[in-house]
This record gives C-alpha cells, structure tokens and sequence, in this order.
C-alpha cells in the first residue's frame, strides 16, 4: 500500500515567556493509505498538536512530513492552504461552523476557494449532505440543528471536496452516547469508501472501532498504552 | 529520501484566485448580516461625499444664473457710482450731496468717443399712491435714455420726451408691479398718481423684466430727473444737478476697458482729482464683468469652504470604517481561522476584508452623490436657479470613496490575514 503520511522525528516546541516547552519531542509515524488509526493519550499530551501538523494548520518546529509524496515541510503559507483544500478534511471537536450560514453554505465553503462554479457547488455539496443524511437540512442555521447533526454537516463539509485524508479530533467529544456512535459510523463507512480516516479520542470503545491506535505519552509515540 | 521527493509538483500547489465578484458576493452577505452598524459605518462617507456633491452642483447652478442675470444687465455697460472705492463712503451716493452731476453725464456723452448712449439716474424710496391704493416704490428720476440703455419696453404709453425732461413735467412711467398693485387691471396711462404727496400723470407701463441682483425694475417708477431733482428730492450739487448715477453703453464690448479709462480721466479732471498727490477718486466704475467675478470668487471661496469641511468628514468617516473594520477581524477571528482551515489563503481572506471596507465606503460614496443630486435639485427649484450635476464632482465622490476604502481596509484585512489558523481557530 503507497504511504498517505509519513513523519520523521516531527518537534514541536512552544515558547511560554522566557521558556521553550517541548510539546512533541520527535515523532516517527506512517500511516498507510486507507488506514483507519486512532490517536489516544492523557489530556495535554499533545494529540491536538499533532493533529494540527498532519492537517496542515500548523507547522512543525523541527523534523519533516511528507505527505502522498509530498515533502510539505519547507511549504509556503499558499501551498498549505492548497493541501487543506484539497487533499484534508478537518472535523473539529466543536463543529466550528460558521453561524450566519445555512448547512449547504458551510459545506460549500471550501469549494468557494477551491474556484469551484456556484452550480457545481451546489451540487457536489447537496450529495455530500445527503451522503451524512441531512439531505433534508440543508436550509437550517447551526443554531437550528442538533450536536450530532452539526457534526454532521462539518463531515460533510470535510467530504465535499473529495479528500484523501479526513482528521477528525475528538469529534464525538461534545456528544452524547448514541449520536457519537451516528457520527463514527459515519467515518467508518468513510473509510470504508477507501478514504483515509485519524481521529483523536479519549474514548477506548470509540478507539476500538478503528483498525490501529497509537498513544501519544511524554511528546513521544507509544504502541500500547504505558500504565 | 525526503530530498528526492517530488520538488517539481509542489511549484504547482496552488488554488486559483477567487473572483472579484465571488469576494463581493461574500463581503456583501457579511455586511448586510449586520445592518445597522454597516449603515452607521457609512455615515461619514456619506456626509462627505453628499457636500461636496450638493455643494459643487448649487455653487455652479448659482454661478450661472447670475452669469445670465448680469449679462441681462448688459455685458456693454459700464456703471459709474458716486463715491469713493476705498474710503466706503459709497452711501454718500444716495439723497445727500454727491459729488457726481448731470453735467459729468453729458461732458461724457460729448467726449468719450467710444460712450455710444449715455443716461443718469437719481434714485429714492417713495410712497405712491392711487385712489386707495398705495404701494412704496423706488422713484427713479432720468432721462430719455434710460430706457434704450436698460433694454425697458413699455406695454402702454410712452415714454417722456426731451422736452418733458428739460421742463421738468410731473410725468411718470410705472413698472409692470407698481401698475399692478395700484391699477389692477384697470387703464393706467393717463391716470394722476400721487408721488410723496405729489400730483404725476402717467404717460406708461413698463413690461415686466424680473428682478436683476438687488434691483427690481418692475418695482420702479420712472420719472424726468429735472423733476425729480427740483420737486422730490430738492437738493443740487454746487456744478449744477446732482445725480447717483450714469450708466455708459459703449460702441462695442470690447471698447469696455477704453471707456473705462477715458471716463477715469474726464471725472478726474472735472473733479480736480490728481492721484499724484494722493487724491482718492470720488466716484467708481463697474462693469457686468467685474460684478460677475467679484460673485465667482464669492462662490468659489465658499465651495472651497465646504468643500474642506466634506474632506474633514472624509477623513473621519475613513477613520470610522477602519476602526469598525478592526473591530470586525477580532469578532471573526474564529470565523478567519474556519475559512483557512477549509482552505482560504491569506490572499482571500484579505480581499474578503478589503472588499468589506471597499463596499461600505464605495456604498456610502454612491448614496452620498445620489442624495448630494437630490439635495442640489430641490435647491434649485426652492431658489430658481437652473440644475447643474457635475460630472467631475460625482466621478471624483465615487472615486473618492473607493480610495477612502482602500486606505481605510488594508490594515484591518492585513491583519486578518495575517492570523494563524490554530490560533484564530481557538479563539472565541
Ligand atoms: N499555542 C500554544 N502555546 C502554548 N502552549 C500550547 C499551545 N497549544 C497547545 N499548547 C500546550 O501544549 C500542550 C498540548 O496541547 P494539545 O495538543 O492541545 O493536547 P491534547 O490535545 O492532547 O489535549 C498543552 O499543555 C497545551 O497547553
Ligand atoms: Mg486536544
């Protein structure tokens, strides 16, 4: 199987005051295209940070990532932009919707920078919420929808410009019990489809459903968790 | 390893530019999400921009109606006044001695070659009754000139002859108004009339002419000025009668400057005025023209005036967009760092921004020059002056306020796009 990502001894440090605090202290990962991993550890381990290297929205302190063969680690701002586009779906643990939008707006969103025609926008984004089954919601506020449909629309919004990657943290974090499971059945058949889906979890049944889980202890990457 | 990946593809990396019309749709739905702030934002623009259009259309439109009121006055006319220029004492002109006599006219008419009709005038504010109606005019005592020289036609009657003049006959001529306000509808001429308590029978009417800057023609009553001088206003200057004054109709318009100085110089030498010694003149020539650009630089300097006030309210009103446009990039922090993360580069984003600043600006610029028109235009109907719109004014309020967009945008959307993606995506 060709390699989607592929990272080598990635730092991340960040400077509080006078002092430098290592976050990530040299992470080795590869993840297969179509893998389905899971990334678990304590709370302030660094799983976020991490998260937001592989999408694309921050950059490493030290360290290189090679992304489908792409050495993305001397990048420009414009080329990182590019890759979020277009090869990353992001889904936030808080939805990060924008409010004044309807659902099909937000999940147009990314085709609007993608240059994408407003007809093919409609559409692409009318399958992809019909693909998350808000078909019928398509109209409707963040406001007007519930926690486990605004997940929703913020998949279907990672989906509409037909990634190959979908990083998801903590995306059942704010949901309860049976809406969680709606939105990881969600990503499960995403993978399914041959897309490749990380997510990041506290939740071990949540961990379970995935094929790998990686733990993330003391800036570094553990392969079982280390009581 | 990491070396020999595929440098050559990711030169490519890049998404296409949005469209300008794309960025507007989006900076459009952004402003009109918060309407009354973007309307309040708007204010000084507009303020300004309708000024400088309302202000620049009324300054022409008065302009050129008083170009064609002077000109109405005629454009080959010189006027002479009793009175100095400097000294102020032009009042010195009306009822009591003046230094400007009857005499003065004719020496002008006899020696001034290029003074082609020549008339003198003595003027007072009198009560003129008919049976009982009574109404208070300005007597003019003249001579048969006066109506030739000031283009005055009569609808009835006649005006009086030379004879007339020299006798000093208790004739008058009335205005279109006077005749209307003492005779109605009624026959005029050969009417007797009471002037201050004296007995006129009038010979004519005047049509009607429409007020000419401070003067109304049709208000007037013409009467001879040997007359006038002997019965109503009863005073002589020592040379013989005094008037206050004489209008010159030259040749031709542009003999105005000849007139000028030959009548300069035939004054001074029948007043015993020498400028070598210092003496001041005791009378002042005007022309149409010089009337006309002492009214242009009126105009010009009150255009000026708020025109410099409407940049003031620019200026402020940029300063205005700036401040709520930096306000709205900390609002939508969160918003920036979800655009980016989907995608958006820092160049969309600010151009969403710039075109916020852009739209409010050039929104408040297009109401400001259609309210500044709307504003030029009932002034013109309100005080009967002809409608001009300035091409130059609205391009230049339109223009204007895109600049004052630019200007006033580029730091708040620099700034936005400046924002980290994580950073503003944890903001809240
Ligand atoms: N921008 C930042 N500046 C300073 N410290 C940060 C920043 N972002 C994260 N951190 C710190 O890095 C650590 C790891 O954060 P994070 O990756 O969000 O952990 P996790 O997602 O595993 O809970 C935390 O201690 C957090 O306070
Ligand atoms: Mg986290």
């Amino acid at each position: 199987m060709p390699t989607m990502i592929w990272m080598e001894d990635i730092c991340k440090t960040y400077r509080l005051g006078e002092v430098d605090v290592p976050i990530l202290k040299g992470i080795d990962l590869t993840i297969e295209e179509g893998d389905y991993v899971s990334i678990m550890g304590a709370s302030g381990s660094g799983k976020s940070t991490l998260m937001n290297i592989i999408g694309c929205l921050d950059r490493p302190s030290a360290g290189h990532y090679v992304l489908e063969g792409r050495n993305l680690t001397t990048l420009s701002d414009e080329g990182l932009a590019y890759i979020r586009n277009q090869r990353i779906g992001f889904v936030f643990q808080q939805f990060n919707l924008l409010s004044r939008s309807t659902a099909l707006e937000n999940v147009m969103l990314p085709m609007v920078y993608a240059g994408a025609s407003r007809s093919q926008r409609r559409k692409q984004a009318e399958v992809a919420l019909d693909r998350v089954g808000l078909g019928d919601r398509m109209g409707n506020r963040p406001s007007q929808l519930s926690g486990g449909q605004q997940q929703r629309v913020a998949i279907a919004r990672a989906l509409v410009n037909r990634p190959a990657l979908v990083l998801a943290d903590e995306p059942t974090g704010a949901l309860d019990t049976h809406t969680s499971h709606e939105v990881m059945n969600l990503l499960t058949e995403l993978n399914s489809q041959g897309i490749t889906v990380v997510i990041v979890t506290h939740e071990p049944d949540i961990a379970a459903q995935t094929h790998r889980i990686i733990y993330v202890q003391d800036g570094l990457l553990q392969r079982e968790p280390n009581h | 390893m990491v070396k020999a990946m595929q440098k050559e593809r990711l030169s490519t990396l890049e998404l296409p530019s949005i469209s300008t019309a794309e960025i507007l749709v989006m900076a459009i739905a952004a402003l009109w999400s918060n309407k009354l702030r973007t309307a309040l934002t708007m204010l000084g623009v507009i303020i300004g921009i309708t000024a400088v259009i309302a202000v620049t259309s009324v300054g022409q439109g008065v302009q050129s109606a008083t170009e064609a009121n002077l000109q109405n006055l005629g454009a080959d006319i010189l006027r002479v006044r009793a009175g100095s220029v400097n000294s102020g004492n032009v009042s010195q002109g009306s009822g009591s001695a003046t230094t400007l006599t009857w005499s003065d006219a004719q020496a002008i008419a006899s020696q001034v070659r290029v003074a082609e009709t020549v008339t003198a005038y003595l003027e007072q504010n009198a009560q003129v009754v008919y049976a009982q109606n009574n109404t208070s005019t300005t007597v003019l005592g003249t001579d048969t000139n006066y109506a030739a020289v000031n283009s005055i036609t009569l609808q009835s009657g006649r005006f009086f002859t030379e004879e007339e003049l020299e006798n000093a006959q208790a004739v008058a001529i009335l205005g279109a108004t006077v005749k209307d306000d003492l005779f109605g509808s009624s026959e005029a001429v050969g009417a007797d009339i009471r002037i201050q308590g004296q007995r006129y029978s009038v010979l004519g009417v005047a049509n009607e002419k429409g007020a000419q800057g401070r003067d109304n023609p049709d208000e007037q009553i013409y009467v001879p000025l040997m007359n006038m001088s002997a019965r109503l206003v009863g005073n002589n200057a020592l040379n013989g009668i005094a008037v206050q004054g004489i209008s010159v109709k030259v040749t031709e318009q542009a003999q105005l400057e000849a007139a000028d100085f030959q009548m300069t110089n035939l004054l001074r030498v029948r007043h015993n005025i020498h400028p070598s010694r210092g003496d001041e003149d005791d009378f002042q020539i005007i022309s149409a023209a010089d009337l006309v650009e002492t009214l242009s630089s009126t105009v010009g300097l009150f255009t000026i005036m708020v025109v410099a006030i409407a940049a003031i309210s620019l200026v402020v009103g940029g300063i205005g967009i700036a401040n709520i446009m930096l306000v709205s990039v900390v609002e939508r922090t969160r918003e920036i760092g979800v655009r980016k993360a989907v995608g958006a580069t820092n160049r969309a984003i600010l151009s969403q921004f710039l075109a916020e600043a852009i739209a409010i600006s050039a929104a408040g610029g297009g109401l400001g020059v259609g309210l500044g028109v709307a504003i030029a235009r009932i002034a013109a109907t309100l005080f009967d002056f002809p409608f001009v719109i300035s091409l130059w004014a609205m391009a230049l309020g339109v223009g204007l306020s895109f600049v004052i967009g630019i200007m006033a945008g580029v730091i708040p959307a620099r700034s936005a796009a400046k924002l980290d993606p994580i950073i503003a995506l944890r903001s809240d």
